[in-house]
């Protein structure tokens, strides 16, 4: 396993290095703990990568758990994987071939629920998770206040407002690397709460 | 800052596609990204909020920065009015002790200026080389012919020319009465600040009653500074 002992009092924390044998090995026996881990895990980037892709978040979802079924079920079939420690890789190609799908079944408004798949464990927000919540939460907003006006704007004209990067550049006089770099610091000054609460520890608050 | 260019959807679709392949199988770019998204799906929930609670002075400038403050003002901060004062003191103060006091004993002292023979040799266009040194400077003798059969002009114009040909002053002095016979010498003292290596030229003109100008004279030297 690379994954180490609960941390704290959080039972559910699991310090997460990277996959190997004995984790798709747990996974494929339905160990509790390790199937929490995948599905918090991987549930953050497939939603960051889904929702540039889905307009609808119940699609998003959708193909979600579509993909989670699709590599359970292919890790229990098949045994595990030849290349353990290309865990993620095989869930981003599992996910490509259900996005794929999911856009050609769209038109025809056909659902990817299938029966006979296996049930992945619900994930629930505790009061730890609340609390850690109301810290990020915090976190952010202290950050957000930081900001010198020009650069609140700039981030909600981009992300909230969602307007054409070229032109809200243009506007605000400024070019695209000072927007990355804007967001480079933001984030990387988040980085450091994000980690301290949540880091790789398994995201509870994740909707499984 | 592959992350943030994914998170601002600035990559190319073959990109983004390489570059979720990586970020699937690396756990420290993975954090990073997730990171960039939860703060931005934060961020994107409390900005409405914090902007409509924000001073209209502090919630911004939707565009280019519209204040615009006046930099003059800026120049009475004590940071660069103390050295600014500071400096004008040392200035007033060479002035008092130093340069107004040579000016005072030049203006009222009597002093040598080396005079140049211009006159003879060096009328008309023939050049003729006048040393001096910026201190004194140089006079020069300047005459204005009156002799009988001259045109009755009222007055005279001597302009001096730089090396460059430009005019660098202009002179008039009234012509002299009836009863004046001959040249009337003047003397042209040029300061030693005016002074250029070069070739100078001075004309002389008779100003008629009705304002016509004839050049009468015309002299033209090299001048050598030896300072």
């Amino acid at each position: 396993m690379l994954y180490s002992s609960p941390l704290g009092s959080a039972e559910a924390a699991l310090q997460f290095h990277s996959f190997d044998a004995g984790y798709v090995a747990s996974l494929c026996a339905g160990d509790r703990r390790t199937q929490d881990h995948f599905v918090g895990y991987f549930t953050e980037l497939l939603q960051v990568k889904l929702r540039s892709r889905l307009q609808s978040l119940h699609a998003i979802e959708d193909v979600r758990q579509e993909t989670f079924a699709r590599v359970l079920t292919v890790l229990r079939k098949d045994g595990g994987l030849r290349q353990p420690e290309r865990l993620g890789a095989f869930v981003n190609t599992v996910c490509n071939h259900v996005l794929f799908e999911q856009y050609r079944s769209s038109s025809r408004s056909e659902s990817l629920d299938a029966e006979g798949r296996p049930e992945l464990p619900a994930l629930g927000a505790d009061a730890l998770d609340i609390v850690v919540a109301r810290q990020i939460k915090d976190k952010v907003r202290e950050i957000l206040l930081d900001l010198a006006p020009r650069d609140r704007s700039l981030l909600k004209a981009v992300f909230l407002d969602e307007r054409d990067r070229d032109e809200v550049c243009r506007e605000f006089g400024v070019d695209r690397q000072y927007l990355r770099v804007l967001l480079h610091r933001a984030k990387q000054e988040f980085k450091a709460e994000y980690v301290k609460r949540i880091g790789n520890q398994v995201p509870l608050a994740a909707n499984a | 800052m592959a992350a943030e260019r994914y998170l601002l959807d600035e990559l190319t679709p073959d990109a983004r596609e390489a570059f979720e392949e990586h970020l699937f199988d690396c756990p420290e770019c993975a954090l990073d990204l997730r990171a960039g998204a939860a703060f931005v799906d934060e961020a994107k929930a409390q900005l409405p909020e914090i902007m409509a609670t924000l001073p209209a002075a502090a919630r911004a400038p939707t565009g280019r920065p519209k204040v615009k403050r006046n930099h003059w003002l800026a120049w009475w901060r004590p940071a660069f009015a103390a050295p600014a004062f500071a400096a004008l003191l040392i200035v007033l103060g060479y002035q008092n002790l130093v340069t107004f006091p040579t000016l005072r004993t030049a203006a009222n002292q009597p002093r040598l200026v080396p005079l140049a023979p211009l006159h003879g040799a060096t009328r008309g266009a023939s050049h003729l080389a006048v040393t001096a040194d910026r201190k004194h400077g140089v006079a020069l003798p300047v005459n204005l012919p009156l002799e009988p059969g001259i045109a009755n002009y009222i007055s005279y114009s001597i302009d001096l020319y730089d090396p460059q040909g430009r005019l660098a002053w202009t002179g008039v002095v009234a012509a002299p009465g009836e009863v004046a016979r001959g040249d009337q010498p003047l003397s042209l003292v040029i300061p030693g600040a005016m002074l250029r290596n070069g070739a100078y030229s001075v004309a002389v003109s008779g100003v008629a009653p009705h304002g016509e100008r004839t050049v009468i004279e015309r002299y033209v030297f090299d001048l050598l500074l030896t300072d």
